[in-house]
C-alpha cells in the first residue's frame, strides 16, 4: 500500500489517556498505524474489511474496527485500546479482563483484545445487558475458537464485577487538540 | 463516490475494503464538517449525509416519524459497523441491498447535493441509477437526505432477509408502509424491496393494486403474487429465481400482514 514517497500529515489525538502529536502515512489506517506506527499490537489484525472485530478499538468512546479508520481520521480523536485497559500501575487487571480469565473466555486469545474492548463499549450504555443485549452487541466480534458461550458468560460476571469507576476514563467526549 | 479528484470519506466502512482492490485515491474526510445533523421539521425530516447509522438508530425524532428507517439502521451490519458507517455512504456506495434505501423510499427521499458552484435537490429513486452507480457529479458531494413524516397512524414492516441473523449481507430486503380505515380498506400504501430488482425501488404498481381495496388475505396473496410477477418481469429468469419467487411471496405476505397488524400467521 505503501511507498517510500509516502505523504504524511501531522495529527493530535489521545491514546489511552496520553496526547500525541504524530506524523501519519496518508494511506495508513488506524489499525496499521497503532501496530506499525505506534508498535502498539495488542489491537490484532484479522480481516481488515470489518467483518471479524479483532481490531475493535474505542474512538471518541465507542467501538470501531480500526481497518476501517484511515489514520489521519484519529485527529482530535480520543482513542483507547487494549493497552490502556488495565489500570495504571496499579498491577492488576481490569475487572472485564479479571472475568475473562475467570470464565475461561480465553481460548487462543486471538479475539480477546476486540472482545473486552465491545464489552467495555456495552457496558457504557447499559450495565446490566440481557444475554440478547449481550449477543447482539458482540455480533462483531468473531471468534474461531467458537468459544462464545465462556465469552457470554465472561460478560455475565464482568456486569457483576464492574463498577462505576472502572468505566470512567472510557468515557471521554473531551477531544484532544484541535478538533 | 466513483469520480472526481477526491473521494470524500465518513466512515469508510465501504471505501476502506474497496481500496484493497483499486488504485489509491485521494480522500477527504466529510466526517466532521457538521453534515450530521437531524432536523425534524413540520412534515418533513433532514438527516445529514454523514450521520452514523447507530445515530439514526438512537434518535427519538427518526423514531417516531421515519419508523422503518429506525428499524433498518439497526440491522445494518455489526456494532461497529453502525457506529462508523453513515446514511450517506449507504446511498451514494449505491449496493442492490443497502439496508437503508428501501425504508428512506418508502418516505419519498429526497437527496442535497452541493458544489461550489450550486445546491441540487433530486429524488432518491431517480439518483441511483443502476447497481453500484449513481447520478453523483464529480465535483458534488452528497449533503443531507430529506423524508416526508410517515403517514400516522401507519403499520410498518421491514423484513431483511440474511443467511445468519446478524453482521448479514442482505439477500432481500422488504419495507412496508400502510394505513387503514376502521373497515380495514387501504387508504395508502408504500411498499420498497432491496436485491428484488436491479436497485431498490417502490413497488407502485403493487402500492397501486393494494390501495382502496377490503384487507383480506386473498387480497394480500394476490399482492404478494403480483410482486414476484414483477421481480420476473424486471429482472428475468436468473439462477437464483427458483429460490428468490417462492421467498419474495412468503416474505410479501408476511410484511403485509404485519404492516396491517395481522398477528399470527405464520407462512
Amino acid at each position: 500500500m505503501s511507498n517510500s514517497f509516502e505523504m504524511i500529515v501531522p495529527a493530535r489525538f489521545r491514546l489511552n489517556g496520553i496526547s500525541f502529536e504524530k506524523d501519519i502515512p496518508i494511506s495508513w489506517t488506524l489499525l496499521r498505524f497503532l501496530r506499525e506506527g505506534l508498535g502498539y499490537t495488542g489491537t490484532k489484525c484479522g480481516c481488515e474489511i470489518g467483518e471479524c472485530g479483532v481490531c475493535t478499538i474505542l474512538f471518541n468512546g465507542q467501538a470501531v474496527n480500526a481497518c476501517l479508520v484511515m489514520a489521519p481520521q484519529i485527529d482530535g480523536a480520543n482513542i483507547w485500546t487494549i493497552e490502556g485497559v488495565a489500570p495504571l500501575a496499579a498491577n492488576k487487571l481490569h475487572p472485564i479482563q479479571q472475568a475473562f480469565i475467570e470464565c475461561d473466555a480465553v481460548h487462543c486469545g486471538f479475539c480477546s483484545p476486540g472482545m473486552v474492548m465491545t464489552t467495555i463499549a456495552l457496558f457504557m450504555q447499559n450495565k446490566k445487558p440481557d444475554d440478547e443485549q449481550i449477543k447482539r452487541a458482540l455480533a462483531g466480534n468473531l471468534c474461531r475458537c467458537t468459544g462464545y458461550s465462556q465469552i457470554i458468560e465472561a460478560v455475565r460476571l464482568a456486569a457483576t464485577l464492574i463498577a462505576e469507576g472502572d468505566l470512567k476514563k472510557f468515557n471521554s467526549n473531551n477531544t484532544a487538540g484541535k478538533s | 463516490m466513483r469520480s472526481g479528484e477526491f473521494a470524500p470519506i465518513a466512515g469508510g466502512t465501504d471505501l476502506v475494503p474497496q481500496m484493497r482492490h483499486s488504485q489509491p485515491r485521494q480522500l477527504m474526510d466529510i466526517s466532521r464538517i457538521g453534515i450530521d445533523f437531524i432536523n425534524s421539521e413540520n412534515d418533513a425530516v433532514e438527516i445529514g449525509a454523514a450521520a452514523t447509522h447507530t445515530r439514526l438508530n438512537s434518535d427519538n425524532s427518526i423514531k417516531e416519524f421515519l419508523p422503518l428507517l429506525s428499524r433498518a439502521s439497526g440491522l445494518v451490519g455489526s456494532w461497529q459497523i453502525r457506529n462508523r458507517g453513515t446514511v450517506g455512504g449507504n446511498i451514494v456506495n449505491a449496493s442492490p441491498c443497502a439496508d437503508t434505501v428501501p425504508a428512506l423510499l418508502i418516505y419519498d427521499a429526497k437527496v442535497v447535493l452541493v458544489s461550489s458552484k450550486k445546491k441540487r435537490m433530486i429524488s432518491l429513486a431517480e439518483f441511483i441509477l443502476k447497481p453500484y452507480l449513481t447520478d453523483i457529479k464529480p465535483n458534488e458531494l452528497l449533503h443531507s437526505i430529506i423524508c416526508r413524516k410517515s403517514d400516522q397512524p401507519a403499520g410498518a414492516s421491514y423484513l431483511k432477509l440474511g443467511r445468519r441473523q446478524a453482521v448479514n449481507i442482505s439477500r432481500m430486503t422488504l419495507a412496508v408502509s400502510l394505513v387503514k380505515d376502521e373497515n380495514d380498506i387501504i387508504k395508502s400504501a408504500q411498499i420498497a424491496v432491496g436485491s428484488v430488482f436491479p436497485v431498490p425501488s417502490r413497488v407502485t404498481e403493487l402500492e397501486n393494486m393494494l390501495v382502496g381495496q377490503t384487507i383480506t388475505s386473498a387480497l394480500f396473496n394476490d399482492a404478494a403474487n403480483l410482486a414476484a410477477d414483477l421481480m420476473i418481469r424486471e429482472s428475468g429468469l436468473r439462477w437464483s429465481t427458483s429460490y428468490k419467487k417462492p421467498v419474495l411471496i412468503g416474505l410479501m405476505g408476511r410484511a403485509l400482514n404485519e404492516a396491517a397488524g395481522i398477528k399470527g400467521i405464520r407462512q
